[in-house]
């Protein structure tokens, strides 16, 4: 019986491969296509990697340090959960505040909507700070720069940029100063439309300075002004233990509310309580037709 | 052939020294010209040296990095761990489930390309009319050079969409998104090797095979394809080291499921995969320097170096395996009788067939197995009852479909993104820095940022290639060292853009202090173009005849001399091409520059210490992360794959050139 194969198989070894390459194309593709199909719409969740710091904040204030559902598709980039939300009619995902608008649907959270508002009243249930950091204490343009940020001018950046603005009263005052050279700033995804922002009304007042940002993420823009290879890194996490050593010094720029997104096709929610993002989050809520 | 030129090699080397201890006389002139030749001697070895040196450091920096890992976890729970949750409480190392992603991904990869690959190889080198090769073969040389993050953009953009509306799947970012789009990735390099591989198959095999009455199908069925088949195994491993390392294309479509996960079943191919490479291309960016899950990274990193290693150590030595032989068809080297040798191969292959069924009867339960072995046995039996002739017509049919397949794919990705990215085409566009993060404005910077990267790179590997390539040419050929540094070209040839991106990362921007630089940048594209150039030259050093160096020697020069002189000009166009190719990967890659020079930005760098923006980058960035971007999305990958297309076109258009015009 081997014999026979083995015979035959020595013949036409060629063909074999090929044809066998060919039926194995041709049924995964039919397989696939006879994946059954389920009744209303299957929850696909969206978030983002484990290294980042919204992620992090996520984890401990909605899911109380409990793990994902395995499925949980990771995006590096708050643009990438918006990207996906906006093409995939099941999806569900979590972005800065910043990052909402038309293209998708905001939840509401126990029937509260994310908004500067309700985050400053702290009424809004996941809002953090945003900082950025600097080796030591900030001197020469980098404490100039920080200083700006936190004032009333630089806050309305903040605020025309989509984030919440800190309650501050100082005005920014730029006469008799002139700071000349390069700042160099690089670091979190989220922070970066701020200071991009920030950065060009900043070197209308001091021609003389180059500023450059730069979008590395937390983690990176840690390390980096821990290096002293930026001169400030922005982050949307505080420091870690590991990264407690570096000799940081921590200013809050910004307030951010973290907003549960969907697909504006998705005409089965508008709000959501924490315990059943939690639910959803986990995977004990499969199917938006749970909630109809 | 080969082995006289060696021997003609050695010989010349020998009457330089004993022309030295005749002659004590001319020794001060001589020793003058000897520290010249001996100095740039010295040189050469160094330059031919830093291929292994590259590739040691990386191991070692990996290592470093990565060694705490297997501290703190272990090394068989980082090995068997089902779960990658690195920030987790407590966190959990466990790089198995990515292990399984990877392997998954390129064996799907491998079902899409290999029958794909394998017509095409067969068509090119057997059926086409020439006028058919000279469109058919430069046009599956150009799914080779598109850069990897264009090929990422159409499948995230496309081919998931295709995907999950036309299977009504939830979400069509997945394991069969990956395999489909790694599979058409590695269609060239497959096609390649396999086509070399058929062409050099001698042609008394086919001759004799006609002489006996057999078809065309029949030739090429059972004497070609058997024959040849050891070059098309290696082009197939190659194409599974390519597929194992690739990043910006599977971390762009494949889903990413945290904690990696294995498809609770094997036709579940829509579940979301993770590969080795996704977790590192996502991770790295965002982890805090120093802390676990950075080491754990750097372990996930050493064992992708590990695999792709192995992949490649294999492919050569098949590679070489088959070199020899077809030196010395004659020779025998196993002296196992014929019998026994059947009676291996018997149960080898009964092994085999008796694993894959279990895979299956595991893996899909019964019926489906059964289904499939009804018509595998079905196929079997009915191409026993067609005749040669419509066997041929079926096999003929079959090879046509796969090489229309394949221009057809072509086709799909390039007609999408050249009238997409047509519209956003204008002279603002090319001129201005972008604004509004990427949505509007151009790409100024990140063409002007690309443009330094690659210039800079090939500032720095194109004396080191070149000297290594003289060196293992015209100083030591054969050898151990030759061997040694060759073997260290091949590994550094295969290891994946990404572990380069980690190495620069913890070597240059972390332990030298560069920061994001463009220096840091310039100098990992360079060690990853290494091994292209080296290569490229070695060639063209080759095709110079060995008689013009006998000749210019045989007139008193000296070796650097006649280097100089003789072996390097008409070498020249030769090492252009290679420099040129070099570069044309080099402007496509992301990976590399990923951790090590790029930023998301609008400026130039007026330094090396500054970081850049490159168009790679900048599309992967607008792509993934600025939402409304659609139309700049397009203008960019339409820009980098022009940019990429050009460079490799001048190439093959000098290639083309001096083979037309050199004559010997």
């Amino acid at each position: 019986m081997i014999n026979i194969i083995q015979k035959k198989l020595n013949k036409n070894i060629g063909s074999l491969i090929i044809g066998v390459s060919i039926i194995a194309l041709l049924f995964t593709t039919l397989f696939s296509g006879c994946v059954q199909q389920q009744e209303g719409l299957s929850i696909v969740l969206i978030g983002r990697d484990s290294a980042s710091g919204t992620r992090e904040f996520f984890w401990e204030h909605v899911m109380g340090k409990e793990n994902f559902t395995a499925s949980l598709q990771e995006k590096n980039s708050n643009g990438g959960i918006y990207q996906t939300v906006t093409q995939t009619p099941g999806a569900i995902g979590y972005v800065g505040l910043g990052y909402v608008d038309n293209g998708v649907k905001a939840l509401t959270i126990n029937n509260i909507t994310a908004n500067p508002a309700n985050v400053l009243s702290g009424t809004y249930p996941i809002a953090r700070n945003l900082y950025v950091f600097t080796k030591g204490n900030a001197t020469g343009a980098a404490k100039e720069f920080i200083t700006f940020i936190q004032s009333t001018e630089g806050q309305a950046i903040v605020q025309e940029e989509g984030f919440v603005p800190i309650p501050t009263t100082e005005t920014y005052n730029s006469t008799g100063k002139s700071l000349s050279g390069i700042l160099s700033i690089g670091g979190s995804t989220t922070v970066f439309p701020i200071l991009e922002k920030a950065k060009e009304t900043f070197m209308i007042l001091y021609q003389g300075l180059q500023i450059t940002v730069s979008s590395t993420g937390s983690g990176a823009g840690i390390t980096a002004v821990g290096a002293g290879t930026v001169d400030i890194g922005m982050s949307s996490r505080d420091l870690k233990s590991s990264e407690s050593n570096l000799g940081l010094v921590k200013y809050t720029i910004a307030s951010d509310a973290i907003v549960l997104i969907v697909n504006p096709e998705n005409t089965y929610v508008d709000n959501l309580s924490l315990t059943q993002v939690k639910a959803i989050y986990i995977g004990e809520i499969t199917n938006w037709n749970e909630f109809s | 052939m080969k082995k006289t030129k060696e021997d003609v090699g050695k010989e010349d080397r020998k009457p330089l020294q004993s022309e030295k201890q005749q002659q004590p006389f001319k020794k001060f002139f001589l020793s003058k010209k000897n520290i010249k030749e001996k100095s740039i001697k010295t040189v050469l070895f160094l330059t031919a040296i830093s291929a292994i040196i590259v590739i040691f450091s990386i191991i070692i920096f990996l290592f470093k990095d990565g060694y705490p890992i297997f501290q703190t976890a272990g090394l068989w729970e980082f090995l068997s761990g089902t779960r990658w949750n690195p920030t987790g409480e407590p966190p959990l190392y466990g790089a198995f489930p990515l292990i399984v992603g990877t392997l998954l991904v390129t064996l799907g990869a491998m079902i899409v390309a290999i029958p794909l690959s394998i017509g095409s190889a067969i068509f090119i080198s057997e059926i086409a009319t020439p006028k058919m090769k000279t469109v058919i073969k430069p046009a599956i040389e150009l799914l080779a050079g598109i850069p990897s993050v264009v090929y990422g953009f159409f499948g995230l953009i496309v081919l998931t969409t295709w995907l999950r509306i036309s299977f009504s799947q939830p979400s069509g970012e997945s394991w069969f998104a990956g395999s489909l789009l790694l599979g058409i990735m590695a269609i060239p390099t497959i096609t390649s090797v396999a086509e070399d591989a058929i062409s050099s198959v001698p042609r008394e095999f086919k001759e004799g095979s006609f002489a006996l009455g057999a078809t065309r199908w029949q030739t090429i069925s059972k004497v070609i394809v058997p024959s040849a088949l050891s070059g098309i195994t290696a082009g197939i491993i190659l194409g599974i080291g390519r597929a194992i390392g690739e990043t910006m294309a599977v971390m762009m479509v494949c889903g990413n499921p945290t904690y990696g996960l294995i498809p609770t079943s094997i036709t579940n191919v829509f579940a979301p995969i993770k590969t080795l490479t996704a977790t590192l291309g996502i991770e790295m960016g965002e982890v805090a320097a120093g802390s676990n899950h950075y080491h754990a990274l750097f372990g996930v990193a050493l064992l992708l170096l590990i695999i792709t290693l192995a992949v490649n150590i294999i492919a050569t030595v098949i590679l070489n395996r088959l070199k020899e032989k077809q030196r010395s068809p004659s020779k025998k080297k196993t002296r196992l009788s014929v019998s026994i040798k059947q009676q291996i191969r018997k149960t080898l292959v009964f092994t085999i067939i008796m694993l894959c069924v279990l895979f299956l009867l595991i893996s899909m339960g019964i019926l489906l197995t059964a289904c499939i072995g009804l018509v595998v046995g079905a196929v079997y039996y009915l191409r026993k009852k067609v005749s040669a002739k419509t066997g041929q017509r079926i096999a003929f049919i079959a090879i046509a479909i796969a090489i229309l397949t394949v221009i057809v794919i072509l086709g799909v990705i390039l007609t999408y993104i050249i009238s997409n990215g047509a519209g956003a085409l204008s002279w603002e566009f090319l001129s201005q820095g972008p604004s509004n993060l990427g949505r509007s404005g151009g790409i100024y910077p990140a063409i002007i940022g690309t443009l330094y990267l690659v210039l800079g790179a090939i500032a720095i590997a194109l004396p080191l290639g070149v000297g290594a390539a003289i060196y293992l040419i015209e100083y030591t050929r054969g050898g151990r060292l030759t061997k040694i540094i060759r073997a260290g070209a091949d590994l550094l040839n295969g290891t994946p853009s990404i572990v380069f991106g980690l190495f620069g990362f913890a070597f240059f921007v972390l332990y030298l202090r560069m920061g994001f630089s463009l220096l840091a940048g310039q100098i990992t594209i360079a060690f990853m173009i290494l091994p292209t150039i080296i290569r490229t030259t070695e060639e063209a050093l080759k095709s110079v005849p060995q008689s013009l160096r006998e000749g210019s020697l045989a007139l008193g020069a000296t070796k650097w001399q006649t280097i100089k002189k003789v072996v390097l000009p008409p070498a020249a166009p030769g090492i252009l091409t290679g420099a040129i190719l070099g570069i044309g990967r080099a402007a496509g890659e992301t990976a590399p520059i990923m951790f090590t020079a790029v930023v998301f930005s609008s400026f130039i760098p007026q330094s090396f210490v500054e970081p850049v923006n490159a168009l790679p980058f900048h599309l992967y960035i607008l792509a993934t992360s600025i939402p409304n971007s659609a139309r700049n999305q397009a203008g960019t990958a339409l820009v980098l794959l022009l940019l990429v297309i050009g460079i490799y076109l001048v190439a093959v258009l000098i290639r083309n050139h001096y083979q037309k015009t050199m004559k010997w």
